[in-house]
């Protein structure tokens, strides 16, 4: 038999994927307990690039959570399920990586399979993991919300406001940027999603931090429409694919 | 041949089905519901389980109702569940002719189904009492297989059914692709939220494991397997069944290492058939699912038996499979592969035959299917008729989301240049459109709709701001929904009707907002116009309400009270039954929330019930009427009645947010009594009608899920509960919020007394902080909302206390607040916590004493066995007494006058002003009509609950009404 999939750590990991947070205090819990377990995973332990991405990812989330508390956002019922529906994507993934399912999505592949190696730095393996979190899974996470919500994507609503706010938290969040060389953090990714797919025509730079809405918003569209959502999802997969092997490659470490 | 379609055997499953069937039907307690969702990916084998367990638990005496849900976006509503009874009914016996009769009472309610305005919650009450009739005291199993395709109206049925509001013992078995869920599809939510509660599993079908793939693969072989294949099989199936299966075949078949993938396996097996069987599959996967078989004969224009011939072909191949409603393609992935065999026009003139096929003769989903294969056939010309059928078929079901989809599809048919030169009222289409997708929350696409229809003209500028208004409050946009109303009355082309609207839905959004000085402006304004309009009537009234509200809110109540009454009679004496149901609604509202006459209120809103009911509005207003008449009986203690009066409700079957409203009424009582059981099913009810969406009532679930958890002592539990509220509430809402805090602080509290359970000093600090924001914002909010803050703010200050100290004097506060506001359960609360701090300071022992017995006579009266209990721990504890010095004189004298006239001792004075306290009307306003003061009403009323031996305005009233009919 082959060795499990998270090596010394499996039962524990498997043990706490069977559990689906449903709040934003359950999932702060979930992603502090899954931060012990792969800071273990051998061979890289502390310095696992998961571990380097959940960490950050953490940290963000107990942001919006504190936020939450501290009446930061407009709507909160609205940004307490994005942040839930979001979090649920990350560990579906981690799921379908767990039972080596073809299914799992490959901008998130990409950073598991480093998992045991070679090592990557530290800002850009958390990089590779904010790219697969913010450009594949976050406009299907905001189309579940609004869904859910019987709302809409509408551009200029307290939803919107409250979805900005969370990229404001990322950008606060991410260590030692060089503001210099770049503004934001999300104004990287997206420049550089810009030069390997050009999906914006022309739209670009107006809407460069607001990429996951746009697309959220296109889904939006054709969400009764199973096979255009299909294209949209495979291409949206194929985009944070390739954006997080750049991250991943030599090229990478450049960020830091 | 037999042997070759027979499915292999059910291989690696065995305690998966065990644990569904127990799941489904011998765990399932009498009068409850379960359900299990099972997910995986394609070829797992959900269909085969489903199967599977639906033949056990149909041999285990369960009626058993299976259907599937359709990939075509355009399907009908409700779709699945007329095909399970379709199927169900041909498949039933003759023996059994009372089934049969009520599965065909059921199919014709359906075909007579009429759009009314009691809308889809009536179509759903219908539904459960059909299926009550087919189940005949049986276990009823609804299997749904193809879930990720189901329509919206099936879901909500399911949820109403699964939260047991249909008061159906049932158990829904459904299968859901993986691959969907990972799209942003709706049930993603849905199963989040579901699979919390203990009657529902979500169980993941995982691919076999490397054992039971060999022995699946060796079975269909018919002999073990040599190690190469079975690594072979294991390697390209990975566990997949139904591609083991098909791997399988081949290796036995001697087609081994031809085909790599299933992909090859079915395109070589479509190769090897013969000409007409080739064309009868390719009929199949253009058909919709399943195809009958008198269809399937018009179109591929064989005679009987090369037909048959034909069939049996493509079913040994195993691309097709034939049941008694029609055929199938066997998997998905045959449909895949088929696409690309045909050429466009070959693909089009199938679409033709089967349109033509379908013309001439009535089939299921007629329109909807005659509209899909017309378009497909590219003849938008006679698509568009069927697509406008398909819609309005829909709408008569009460499934606007696909109304809006066919009526979309009809728009894009009339832009074909082959339609253009004909006449087609394109401005109608638009208009049904932007009216569907508006009911169904599509609220963009309505916008956008009526933007085309105000480009091609044909509306007048006021009707078009008012709609668009009307949509965008709809949205909650309220800002621009302000700025429309505006405009319409702006406008030079509007009616004084249409301003008359505006003004009025003007007045309402205000009041929404809060702007109470603006929202009585305008409602003045539109009372006005109004009143030059004959047969407006619904704007009297709504201008009425927000009128009545703002003057509430801006402390003029008894002007506000006055005109919402005024509004009721002019409804009453117009005469139309919605205007004086929803006056009632108003009036009770009004009274109940912002006045706080919670009496009158209860009155108002048990005679405005009667009332509803005798004009045939029962479901619908008769049911809310009753949810604030338990609401406001809850809050003056009088439990015993609240319970009966929600019974009563409920005996409606609503739905929706009127069934969540209710349900929360009804197991507030049950935390009340302390009745557990009782709550929690409630509360998962509650959590089942939720998870379809609507999070207003969150905050209210949780606040008392909460307060159920303290009563069991499970302080995580409500922590929990109130940490997840307090991420999930608006800062605004502050008298929902200050609930919560309270109950949040409470948990803390007792975790503190109880010396077990460490203070959470975080949660305590949050909550703190919570509590001054809402204390911040509510000081500057209209009066009416600060009285409720402040009886839960008194309270969160004595439970801090309670952390250090615990001051006693904080807690008499907190009993001046609820008895001054007349809520006798918090006030019992408080006391029973003023006495034990008095007590642990060992001062004003007697003061102790009273407070207790006063609270233990408030909880027994109540019922409130939990508070009861906390009550005499602490009296035993502290040697109080708590019996009663003075005897009980009331029964006496009750069982004196009962069975006489109750009201022969009154005089004719206060027979008159009893007459009035039945009517609802308050001290005041009862002195205004027999022009006395207010103070002499007030001794009438109580010379009268003296002398009937009442303590409060709706027995009174009670007594009143029970011998004025006799």
């Amino acid at each position: 038999m082959t060795e499990p999939v998270w090596g010394p750590v499996h039962r524990d990991i498997v043990d706490l994927l069977a559990d689906h947070p449903a709040d934003v205090p359950a999932v702060v819990d979930h992603l502090t307990k899954l931060q012990d377990l792969l800071v273990r995973l051998p061979p890289l332990l502390d310095s696992c690039p998961l571990a380097d991405f959940n960490k950050l990812y953490l940290t963000i989330t107990t942001t919006v959570l504190d936020g939450l508390y501290d009446d930061r956002f407009v709507d909160p019922v609205f940004l307490s399920r994005l942040d839930v529906e979001f979090a649920a994507r990350y560990f579906d993934a981690l799921r379908l990586w767990t039972d080596s399912s073809p299914g799992t999505p490959k901008a998130w592949s990409c950073l598991f399979e480093r998992m045991r190696g070679p090592d990557a730095r530290p800002l850009p393996s958390a990089a590779a993991g904010v790219n697969a979190h913010i450009n594949f899974d976050l406009p299907f996470a905001l189309v579940t919300t609004f869904d859910h919500l019987e709302s809409e994507p509408v551009d200029g609503s307290d939803q919107h406001r409250d979805y900005l706010e969370i990229n404001n938290i990322f950008a606060e969040k991410i260590p030692g940027l060089r503001r210099g060389y770049l503004e934001r953090w999300q104004l990287l990714i997206d420049m550089l999603n810009g030069e390997i797919d050009d999906w914006y025509q022309g739209e670009l730079v107006e809407y460069t931090r607001d990429v996951a809405w746009r697309n959220a918003q296109k889904i939006w569209r054709c969400r009764h429409d199973p096979t255009a959502h299909e294209r949209e999802r495979s291409r949206l997969d194929s985009t944070a694919a390739a954006l997080g092997r750049l991250l991943l490659s030599p090229l990478g470490a450049f960020l830091q | 041949m037999a042997s070759d379609v027979d499915t292999a055997p059910l291989v690696g499953r065995a305690d998966l089905l065990k644990s569904v069937r127990s799941a489904l039907l011998d765990d399932v307690a009498q009068g409850h519901t379960a359900a299990v969702f099972l997910t995986g990916e394609s070829g797992v084998g959900k269909t085969r389980l489903l199967r599977e367990v639906g033949t056990h638990l149909r041999d285990a005496g369960a009626v058993v109702l299976t259907g599937t849900c359709l990939d075509i976006g355009d399907a009908s509503p409700l779709h699945p569940l007329l095909q399970a009874l379709r199927r169900f009914d041909a498949e039933l016996s003759t023996s059994h002719t009372r089934t049969s009769s009520a599965v065909r009472a059921l199919l014709r309610m359906f075909a007579e189904e009429t759009a009314g305005p009691d809308g889809a919650g009536a179509l759903l009450e219908r539904v459960s009492r059909g299926l009550h009739l087919i189940a005949e005291g049986r276990p009823l199993v609804l299997v749904l297989d193809d879930l990720q395709w189901v329509d919206r109206s099936t879901r909500q049925l399911l949820l109403y059914l699964l939260a047991g509001l249909g008061d159906l013992q049932l158990s829904v078995l459904a299968a859901v692709r993986a691959e969907s869920l990972q799209n942003a599809h709706p049930l993603r939510r849905v199963l989040t939220e579901l699979r919390r509660l203990r009657s529902v599993r979500v169980l993941d079908l995982a691919p076999l494991d490397r054992a039971a793939t060999e022995q699946l693969a060796a079975e269909v072989v018919g002999r073990p397997l040599t190690p190469e294949a079975a690594e072979q099989i294991w390697q390209r199936s990975g566990g997949n069944p139904f591609v083991i299966e098909e791997l399988a075949r081949d290796l036995r078949d001697g087609r081994d290492g031809l085909s790599d993938t299933l992909r090859e396996i079915f395109l070589a097996r479509v190769d090897a058939l013969p000409q007409p069987a080739h064309a009868v599959v390719h009929a199949v996967a253009a058909g919709v699912e399943p195809v009958e078989h008198w269809l399937l004969a018009r179109v591929v224009g064989l005679p009987e038996t090369e037909l048959i011939e034909a069939v049996r072909a493509g079913v040994a191949h195993r691309l097709l499979v034939g049941a008694d409603d029609g055929y199938r393609l066997r998997h998905r992935l045959v449909a895949e592969v088929l696409e690309n065999e045909l050429l466009p026009a070959e693909r089009a003139a199938l679409h033709r035959r089967y349109a033509e096929a379908l013309t001439s003769a009535e089939a299921e989903l007629h329109q909807a299917r005659l509209a899909h294969h017309w378009r497909l056939a590219g003849e938008p010309v006679r698509a568009l008729p069927a697509a406008v059928a398909a819609a309005q078929e829909a709408e008569r079901l009460h499934g606007y989301a696909e109304a809006h989809r066919h009526w979309s599809a009809a728009l894009q048919l009339a832009d074909s240049p082959a339609v253009g030169a004909r006449a087609v009222d394109r401005a109608d289409l638009l208009g049904r459109a932007a009216e569907a997708a508006h009911h169904c929350g599509e609220h963009a696409r309505a916008l956008t709709l009526l933007e085309e229809l105000a480009r091609a003209g044909g509306m007048s500028a006021c009707a078009l701001h008012i709609r668009r208004a009307r949509y965008l409050a709809a949205a909650g946009r309220s800002a621009l929904a302000e700025t429309e109303y505006r405009r319409a009355l702006e406008a030079d082309d509007c009616t004084p009707r249409e301003r008359a609207t505006a003004a009025a839905h003007l007045a309402e959004l205000l009041l929404h907002l809060g702007r109470y000085a603006d929202a009585g402006r305008r409602a003045r304004e539109a009372l006005e116009l109004a009143a030059a309009v004959d047969g407006s009537t619904s704007e009297v009234v709504l201008a009425s309400a927000a009128l009545g509200f703002s003057e509430a809110y801006l402390e003029d109540p008894d002007a506000g009270l006055a005109v919402v009454r005024r509004a009721l009679d002019i409804a009453e004496r117009a005469g139309r039954p919605e205007d004086v149901a929803c006056a009632y609604l108003h009036l009770a509202e009004l009274l109940t929330g912002p006045l706080n006459i919670l009496e009158e209120g209860v009155v108002v809103a048990r005679r405005g019930a009667e009332r509803v009911a005798e004009l045939g509005l029962g479901r619908t207003y008769e049911t809310r009427l009753l949810a604030i008449a338990t609401n406001g009986l809850f809050r003056v203690g009088q439990w015993a009645e609240a319970e009966k009066v929600v019974a009563a409700a409920l005996r409606h079957r609503p739905s929706g947010a009127d069934a969540v409203e209710l349900l929360l009424a009804r197991c507030r009582l049950s935390v009340g009594y302390g009745d557990i059981e009782a709550a929690d099913r409630d509360l998962d009810a509650v959590a089942t009608v939720l998870a379809g969406g609507g999070a207003r009532h969150v905050i209210p679930l949780l606040t008392l899920r909460a307060g159920l958890a303290m009563w069991q002592g499970r302080h995580d539990l409500a922590r929990q509960a109130v940490q997840r509220g307090l991420t999930e509430s608006r800062s605004d809402d502050v008298g929902i919020l200050a609930a919560l805090v309270w109950h949040g602080l409470r948990a803390e509290a007792e975790a503190h007394a109880s010396r077990t359970v460490a203070v959470d000093e975080t949660a305590v600090r949050r909550l703190r902080d919570v509590a001054e924001r809402v204390a911040r914002k509510s000081e500057k909010a209209a009066r009416p909302v600060r009285d409720v803050v402040d009886g839960f703010l008194a309270l969160c200050d004595a439970e801090v206390g309670r952390l250090d100290g615990n001051d006693p004097d904080l807690w008499a506060r907190s009993v001046a607040e609820w008895d001054r506001r007349n809520h006798p359960y918090p006030a019992a609360y408080s006391r029973l916590r003023q006495a034990e701090a008095l007590l642990a300071r060992r001062s004003r022992v007697a003061t102790a004493g009273k407070l207790l017995r006063e609270a233990y006579r408030t909880a027994q009266g109540l019922g409130a066995v939990p508070l009861t209990s906390e009550i005499r721990t602490l009296a035993t504890r502290a040697r109080v007494s708590l019996e009663e010095r003075e005897p009980a004189r009331g029964r006496d004298a009750a069982a004196e006058v009962a069975g006489a006239d109750e009201l022969a001792a009154l005089t004719a004075r206060e027979r008159e002003v009893l007459a009035a306290v039945a009517e609802g009307l308050t001290n005041r306003e009862i002195g205004q009509r027999l022009f006395i003061s207010e103070r002499t009403i007030g001794v009438h009323v109580s010379h009268i609950f003296d002398k009937l031996q009442v303590r409060t305005r709706v027995q009174a009233s009670a007594i009143y009404l029970r011998n004025r009919r006799g």
